[in-house]
């Protein structure tokens, strides 16, 4: 299949409030396919309720670590946190994401991709959640150099990598005109203070255009669904904030420097 | 036999897989610290392992930015007694995320100050990664000598206030065998909150904490009765990537070795001079091997 206009977005984590939001908006700009790059769940209120979202509106999904976990009965979410106040968040946002996903839907996980490759105009792009070697990878923008992107690119043979995984999103231009993306998730804020989350549009026109997009959304209806759900009241002040409270000692430096908490 | 070889069995080894982070034991074994249970027994007199040249630093680095390298730390003795530690930084900053593992007794605020522009020039992070033992001065300063807590701690705050939210390093040495579970992170209590809770008190805004097991080894290693290794029947079913070995080297005094702690050590030195030829199987042999299987420790800051 041939693109020249496409929109990628991770880290859903059973936000469906922002999914709806952002399928709108992406079909607003015209693109002609949508990719997710995995996490569907997590953090959020009412698991399920994202699935029915993706198929019926033809999203072609990979997998994350955390769809990984919930296809597999794994016992965590394989986020690859190593800090213990990290994983205690973790477990929680886990135990329940699990308990309350259908069969159904664990097994539909079961028969997604790990990988993507898609041909955008004259670009071979390269989808995985993390990084293309490691599903829980975590390419931050401060910890991710330049030397090893070249590398990645020309070991998987792509001119464009395109991952999630982190939460914050960033692109860097290469030689020979390769890229790299992180397109951010739509799950939860990035840690700025605003309540927005966003996705990636791509477009060769002929040459590539990256354009991260934001998404507004009822986030208090979400905030009001988690607290229905009895789920922390740190993850429902992210939602409402814009400002990490959890799972943020595995920030490096710079992105640590600029949030918050 | 040399201390921490496994008697009469087959040694096992780990792969080399990629390689993530390339570590410098920059200042050899000189430190301006004496601390009683130094994995390495470094001091301000011992001289076993002598300082790595920038001209050494820069050629490394060079090779590991075309393998793909991701993050570079920067261990000693002590760093900052490397006269060309900023050059040498500004340099690393180029190449990939840099961190430098210190003490933090002579970060002064100029030095701070120097620390936080070379930061501020690079898209990569650079990371401060201060040593404690405990936050009672009493207990940490009859680990480190006196006034090292005072000293750490006014480190940690000229780095924040700079704006480089340090990482504070723990060895258990007082809390061996309280590991924190998440629960305890979580709900408040154990020793991880103790921290920081310290460090929240002293207004270190951002807490970050990196816990590190005892080895049993440098100057306290163990009677090789006591020793444990890791034997080839522990490999099978065994995640071997979760050895930091499996991802990273260190240059030191003598060549490319396979593991920070064992720097020195003939039977970790994989390679006079060349990164590439290191990038190669090493031995689990030692009883530091061990202390990383069970725990699934990395150096690493994550």
């Amino acid at each position: 299949m041939f693109y020249r206009r496409i929109a990628v977005f991770g880290g859903v984590y059973s936000n469906y409030q922002a999914l709806a939001a952002m399928i709108d908006d992406a079909r607003r700009h015209q693109a002609e396919a949508l990719f997710c790059l995995g996490d569907l769940g997590g953090f959020g209120p009412y698991p399920d309720r994202v699935y029915p979202l993706l198929r019926e509106s033809g999203v072609q999904v990979m997998r994350g670590n955390y769809d990984v976990s919930l296809a597999e009965g794994l016992t965590d979410c394989g986020c690859g946190y190593t800090d213990p106040r990290d994983n205690y968040y973790a477990a929680l946002s886990y135990e329940y994401t699990f308990r309350h996903t259908s069969e159904d839907n664990k097994g539909w996980l079961r028969t997604l991709p790990d990988v993507l490759r898609v041909q955008l105009g004259n670009y071979q792009l390269h989808m995985s959640h993390g990084s293309p070697r490691q599903v829980n990878e975590f390419l931050w923008e401060s910890t991710t150099p330049d030397g090893f992107l070249s590398k990645l690119c020309g070991d998987y043979e792509a001119d464009v990598l395109l991952c999630t995984h982190t939460g914050i999103k960033w692109h860097r231009r290469l030689p020979d005109d390769r890229h790299a993306v992180n397109v951010g998730v739509i799950g939860r804020p990035e840690n700025d203070g605003e309540t927005h989350v966003w996705y990636t549009l791509l477009t060769a026109d002929p040459h590539l255009q990256v354009e991260f997009v934001p998404v507004y959304y009822d986030y208090e209806a979400l905030a009001r669904d988690m607290r229905q759900e009895q789920l922390p009241e740190a993850f429902v002040e992210t939602i409402r904030s814009g400002w990490w409270t959890t799972c943020l000692e595995v920030l490096p430096g710079k992105e640590r420097a600029r949030g918050r908490w | 036999m040399a201390q921490g070889t496994p008697f009469m069995q087959t040694i096992p080894q780990a792969p080399f897989h990629h390689l993530h982070a390339l570590w410098f034991q920059l200042t050899g074994t000189l430190c301006n610290l004496a601390c009683s249970h130094c994995f390495i027994s470094c001091s301000p007199t011992n001289h076993a392992l002598k300082f790595v040249a920038p001209e050494t630093v820069y050629q490394y680095l060079d090779e590991a930015e075309t393998h793909g390298v991701r993050e570079v730390y920067f261990t000693g003795g002590e760093p900052f007694l490397h006269k060309q530690i900023m050059p040498i930084l500004a340099r690393s900053l180029q190449v990939a995320a840099t961190s430098v593992l210190t003490n933090g007794t002579l970060i002064t605020p100029a030095v701070a100050g120097e620390l936080a522009a070379l930061a501020a020039g690079s898209p990569y992070s650079l990371e401060m990664r201060i040593s404690l033992d405990d936050v009672d001065e009493a207990r940490n300063d009859a680990v480190r000598g006196k006034g090292a807590l005072r000293r750490a701690l006014r480190a940690l705050q000229l780095l924040q206030e700079r704006g480089l939210p340090p990482i504070v390093a723990v060895t258990e040495y007082f809390y061996e065998a309280q590991e924190t579970t998440p629960q305890e992170a979580g709900d408040g209590s154990g020793f991880y909150q103790k921290f920081r809770d310290f460090l929240l008190e002293n207004g270190i805004e951002k807490p970050r904490l990196k816990v590190i097991p005892v080895f049993a080894m440098g100057k306290l290693h163990p009677s090789e009765t006591g020793a444990s290794y890791v034997t080839p029947g522990m490999m099978h079913g065994f995640d071997v990537t979760t050895l930091q070995c499996t991802k990273s080297r260190i240059v030191a005094d003598g060549g490319v070795y396979a593991c920070p702690l064992l720097v020195g050590e003939p039977e970790a030195r994989l390679s006079e001079s060349s990164l590439s030829e290191a990038m190669q199987p090493c031995s689990l042999y030692h009883t530091a091997c061990h202390t990383c299987y069970v725990t699934g420790m990395t150096c690493s800051n994550y």
